[in-house]
């Protein structure tokens, strides 16, 4: 039974082998067997149609065209209109740039317009193009037929009468559109409400308005924003049942602007909720589409201010508010996000409001939520920061003409940081290294103290104290010349000595005379003498006598009064030694002698 | 001691004790939070502590309140000073080996003479220079201009003294160089290409990396790591020296 297994399950581990092979190349064969898929045939556009269930759009149909002045009869000096509707695209009609008017009319600006027409079993393009007209003088005015190239062909245009009456006769008013709106001094980007009335016809019948338009550049409409009533309005002191759209518009142009509004008139087809005051009727049937314009308007746009722009404005125009900030939390780790929730609200345009924009800050990470939600995330980085980052805002409020400032103040948040181990694992005795495996504990004293961490060589009063040895060195230099000069000569120092002292003397003797004492006068007269020459000789001054000091006169002093009062004040002071007293005469008048003749010793000296 | 010595001695006493004492009060502030857990609080009180009077051991408790709380370029930074003023203050020498460990980031690349610098406080390498300076120049000129016989000892102490200012020389040099360099403070600090808000950033540094500081433009530092040359922040990089 064992062998018998055997057996089978080698012819079992063969055979694959080759039958495995017969099939893989059978299976790539297989292609060459197989027929090539064609595409489903659907007709044109058959495939959006099952799946949107909808009529075709027939722009295969001949077009026709229809031409008229609406009213055809006319008051002279009133307004009518030429108007020209063709079942096409606005875009395939080739419209010429001038047409072939009688001069008498006077053509204002072409406006055109296209409609989708909804007719039985299909939808047909309209397009229609549009001229006030205007006549001075009476008459019968025809604009002949004249052909359009649409789409490569050729389509006629027919002929249009107007009559132009006088004002006597009865002739209806044309039918158009008025135009209001909510402010025309605005500045550059603020919204206004513009509201486009169009009267019920005869018998009070109300029509709805489609594809409504305003001529003119530099507007910017915002129609997500369409709002439709049927209500009674006040039209020229009349009040009217009128279908009303009420949409807000936007100045993207500064300078004076001049636009109009235009619509067709739809019969019933409101593509819009709408409310309805009073009561009503409106149109039945088929729907007539004629494209109606307004008169213009003009508004005077300002650009804004670039005084006083504050940071973080980011458009916003009107009147706006904030609520408190909210953050979802307050106390948090380093890397948590948080969320702070804004609200705004006011008068301005929120739909087109843009939120602020996230600030750069350096403790956090801040992430604007996507629009138009006005919230943020926030990431604090560390732990230093006590608050988050204010986040400007600003917006300009167009009745005071200012910017205001709604800048987001920072909320105040506790951020934790996260610590760092203070003690390594253990390791393995082979693994461990030289570094410690945990912090020092706290140092109890504050230890070795400095003035500053900015050391002596770079701080100023450090170099002028490094200045004071090198003072002192160059002064005792000086000296150690200054003492050796003087060594070398003995005469200055001998000189200066004998000025000193002679000073001394002078002073002395003035005193004596001062007080008298004639023979402390002499003592000191002579000595003085004796110190103004001792330098010459060098000699002691006490070892002078008087012809010493009369060999220093000049030879006029020599044999002069000066010479008299030198020899009298040495004889008086030697007969201060004499053994009987002398009879002396008045020496004290010497005394301006005596100063006369340490004078020219002294200049001597 | 006279009595205008005494007069002055007690202006001195009176104008130094308030800070003194302020000092002294915020660094036991600093250790009462630091023992409570309340590390933020202890590292601003010893921050205060250390700008009124820079301490050694201030700034080692600085740097163990900042490392508590996961700031570990201020802490290495802290540390980096207390070996500043004292190169042989043995916590701060202990802690910057485990920070480096742990943060793996590097120790400063010093050139030799500023590895001699840091051999002593930086204020005695220049109170050295200029007392070998002017005692050689003084043992050399003064004997002369005394008039005093000159000892045989005078000129070997006059030559010792010399080479001891040449050495003090290169040291105070490495002094002046280690005053530009610093530390990283913000982990994953970007440097960018240009110093500006918007440059291009060309790598991020890890906190506490050293760095040299090689000049200044407006708000940001072009500085040198290991491995990088960029403009960082100012306020994210912490030099050694503040001026």
């Amino acid at each position: 039974m064992n062998m018998g297994n055997a057996q089978h399950s080698t012819f079992h581990v063969q055979s694959p082998g080759c039958g495995l092979r017969a099939v893989g190349w059978l299976l790539l064969l297989t292609p060459l067997w197989l027929p090539a898929q064609t595409p489903p045939q659907l007709p044109p556009g058959g495939l959006m149609q099952l799946q949107m269930m909808q009529p075709a759009v027939d722009v295969s149909s001949p077009v026709t065209a229809t031409a008229q002045f609406d009213p055809p009869v006319v008051h002279v000096g009133e307004t009518t209109f030429y108007r020209v509707s063709l079942d096409a695209t606005e875009s395939s009609v080739q419209w010429p740039d001038e047409l072939s008017t009688p001069a008498e009319l006077k053509f204002g600006p072409k406006r055109s317009g296209q409609i989708t027409q909804m007719q039985p079993g299909k939808f047909r393009p309209l397009a229609s193009f549009v001229y006030a007209v205007e006549s001075p003088v009476e008459g019968r005015f025809t604009i002949t037929n004249f052909s359009v190239e649409v789409m490569g062909a050729r389509v006629q245009i027919p002929a249009a009468s107007l009559n132009v009456v006088a004002k006597s006769a009865s002739a209806p008013a044309a039918r158009r559109l008025a135009l209001e709106i909510s402010a025309t001094n605005l500045f550059l980007g603020q919204p206004f409400h513009a509201r486009v009335i169009l009267p019920a016809s005869s018998g009070n019948q109300v029509e709805a308005l489609r594809e409504i338009e305003f001529s003119g550049d530099g507007l910017m409409t915002d129609k997500t924003a369409l709002q439709q009533f049927i209500e009674p309005v006040n039209l020229q002191g009349q009040l009217r049942n009128a279908f009303v759209a009420e949409m807000k518009v936007t100045p993207i142009a500064a300078g004076p602007l001049k636009f109009s509004a235009q619509g067709f008139s739809a019969g019933r087809e409101f593509m819009a909720p709408i409310s309805m005051r009073g009561q009503v009727s409106l149109a039945g049937g088929l729907s007539q589409y004629t494209l109606l314009v307004s008169d213009p308007v003009e508004i005077l746009v300002r650009p804004l201010p670039v005084d006083g722009e504050l940071p973080g404005f980011t458009g916003a125009i009107g009147k706006f508010f904030r609520d408190q900030p909210r953050l979802s939390t307050n106390r948090l780790h380093v890397g948590e996000p948080l969320q702070l929730r804004l609200g705004f609200h006011g008068e301005g345009d929120l739909a087109r409001f843009v939120p602020p924009t996230a600030p750069r800050s350096r403790d956090w990470q801040v992430i604007a939520d996507p629009p138009p939600a006005t919230s943020f995330t926030l990431i604090p980085l560390t732990d230093e920061t006590q608050a988050t980052p204010a986040i400007p805002f600003s917006y300009f409020d167009p009745g005071s003409a200012k910017y205001v400032d709604l800048t987001i103040p920072p909320q105040p948040v506790t951020v934790v940081g996260e610590g760092l181990p203070v003690e390594l694992p253990v390791l393995k005795e082979e693994e461990k290294s030289a570094a410690p495996v945990k912090l020092s504990t706290l140092a109890p004293t504050p230890g070795k103290t400095v003035r500053s961490l900015t050391p002596l060589q770079l701080r100023g009063w450090f170099a002028a104290v490094e200045l004071a040895p090198v003072i002192g060195f160059f002064a005792l230099w000086q000296w150690d010349r200054r003492r050796r000069y003087l060594e070398a000569h003995p005469e200055i120092v001998r000189r200066a000595q004998a000025r000193r002292a002679l000073r001394r003397e002078k002073q002395q003797l003035q005193q004596a005379a001062a007080a008298g004492d004639a023979p402390a006068f002499v003592q000191h007269a002579a000595r003085a003498m004796s110190i103004a020459v001792a330098p010459h000789f060098p000699a002691n001054p006490r070892a002078l006598v008087s012809g010493d000091v009369l060999a220093h006169l000049t030879d006029a002093g020599q044999a002069g009064p000066a010479a008299v009062t030198v020899k009298q004040i040495f004889a008086a002071a030697d007969a201060q030694y004499a053994v009987t007293p002398q009879t002396q005469p008045d020496l004290l008048t010497l005394r301006p002698g005596v100063e006369a003749v340490l004078q020219a010793l002294e200049e001597k000296l | 001691m006279s009595l205008r010595a005494c007069l002055l001695l007690a202006v001195l006493v009176c104008r130094l004790s308030p800070v003194c004492a302020g000092t002294e009060d915020a660094f036991a502030r600093g250790l009462e939070f630091s023992r409570a857990g309340q590390f933020p609080e202890a590292a601003a009180a010893f921050e205060k502590s250390a700008t009124a009077q820079p301490a050694a051991g201030t700034l080692v408790n600085l740097g163990l309140a900042e490392w508590q709380r996961g700031h570990a370029g201020a802490a290495i930074l802290a540390w980096e000073q207390a070996r500043w003023i004292d190169p042989f203050e043995p916590r701060a020498e202990a802690n910057l080996r485990f920070a480096r460990q742990l943060a793996q980031v590097d120790t400063p690349q010093l050139k030799w003479f500023e590895a001699v610098s840091a051999w002593l406080p930086p204020n005695a390498w220049v109170w050295l220079a200029g007392t070998t300076l002017w005692l050689a120049v003084g043992l050399m000129v003064l004997p002369g201009i005394l008039r005093r016989p000159k000892a045989g000892w005078q000129p070997w102490l006059a030559a010792l003294a010399f080479g001891i200012f040449l050495f003090s020389l290169t040291a105070n040099l490495g002094v002046l160089s280690r005053t530009q360099t610093g530390f990283v403070l913000r982990k994953n600090a970007p440097l960018r290409l240009t110093p500006t808000r918007d440059g291009e950033v060309i790598s991020s540094v890890a906190a506490g990396e050293p760095a040299r500081r090689l000049r200044t433009r407006g708000n940001y530092v072009f500085i040198r790591t290991l491995g990088s040359a960029g403009w960082l922040e100012q306020s994210d990089f912490g030099p050694l020296c503040p001026r």
